[in-house]
């Protein structure tokens, strides 16, 4: 590992750190200002609709068509491993047992 | 916090296979694997960090990659900010630490049980977070040291569970007919 490896670390590390800090301080100016304080019972929802549309943004078909399949179990079940569990096993078995489209494998995920 | 630990294990398991393609992609940008550990336990933060890499791989600049990857971050001004209220009654240390351990999935997680049970809160948070934590970094690390001899799990559709999951998140934060219109922008800009 060369110095620039070590100085990639340092800068991401002060980054991402430095925007954590931002969004506490914030928020709690944020919290004490009551007309505010509206925006962050909705910024929630919204950023998870977010991360939603970018990880579907280019997918195929048969991507969507999971999506769909698990935006129903979803609204059923209200439970998140239950629908994660059945997300997966759908597009698990369309690409491998029924549809036959393209593997995922180009999608990405925004993990934090 | 034992809810957290254990609430977050599917999405750690699903983050891991993600974590062991990154640490394979270091590996091969020059980073050895405690480089990689020291990268994922100090920034923790997976897409910025690939992007990153990705950037400084292609051309060896710094500044270049680590600015790509810190606008990667913007997110978590917002994301932070809205945990505002289940972090204020902790001490501030534990403030530093939460802040740095919150990760998509433990933040949406946290967020969407807390719209069910406002019991739900900074315990939950801190103890997914952990999980998270050491999942990620374990398994960049491993992808760095084994690299190549694993099958890739994404090709598997393992990415899609992740969506599905916050997509179950976003049913949970559903609050009413005042939504469609934000989310409606949201979905419509982000995925055009």
């Amino acid at each position: 590992m060369i110095l620039d490896h070590s100085l990639l670390i340092a800068f991401l590390a002060v980054g991402a750190y430095g925007l954590r800090l931002a969004g506490l301080i914030g928020g709690q100016a944020i919290l004490r200002n009551e007309r505010l304080k509206t925006l962050l019972d909705d910024l929630p929802g919204c950023l998870i609709v977010a991360l939603v549309a970018t990880s579907l943004a280019d997918a195929s078909p048969l991507t969507w068509i999971a999506a769909a399949f698990a935006l129903v179990v979803a609204i059923l079940t209200n439970n998140v491993v239950i629908t994660m569990a059945l997300g997966f096993t759908a597009i698990f078995g369309m690409q491998y047992f029924g549809m036959g489209g393209k593997k995922q494998s180009e999608k990405t995920f925004n993990f934090g | 916090m034992k809810q957290g630990f254990y609430g977050i294990l599917p999405f750690a398991l699903g983050a891991a296979a993600y974590g062991f393609a990154f640490g394979i992609l270091a590996a091969q940008s020059g980073y050895p694997w405690w480089g990689v550990a020291l990268m994922s336990f100090s920034v923790h933060a997976g897409s910025s960090q690939i992007v990153a890499v990705e950037r400084f791989g292609m051309d060896g600049l710094v500044i270049g990659a680590a600015l790509a990857g810190i606008a990667l971050n913007l997110r978590y001004l917002g994301i932070i900010a809205t945990l505002s209220a289940i972090l204020k009654d902790i001490p501030l240390w534990q403030k530093l630490v939460a802040i740095h351990i919150t990760g998509d999935e433990n933040w949406a997680l946290t967020m969407a049980r807390h719209a069910q049970d406002p019991k739900i809160g900074a315990a939950f948070l801190i103890g997914s977070g952990l999980t998270l934590m050491t999942s990620w970094t374990t398994s960049t690390a491993l992808g760095a040291l084994l690299g190549q001899s694993m099958p890739d799990l994404a090709s598997y559709g393992l990415g899609f569970a992740f969506t599905a999951a916050f997509i179950a998140m976003a049913r949970a934060m559903w609050r009413g007919r005042h939504n469609i219109a934000p989310w409606a922008v949201i979905l419509w800009q982000q995925s055009c």
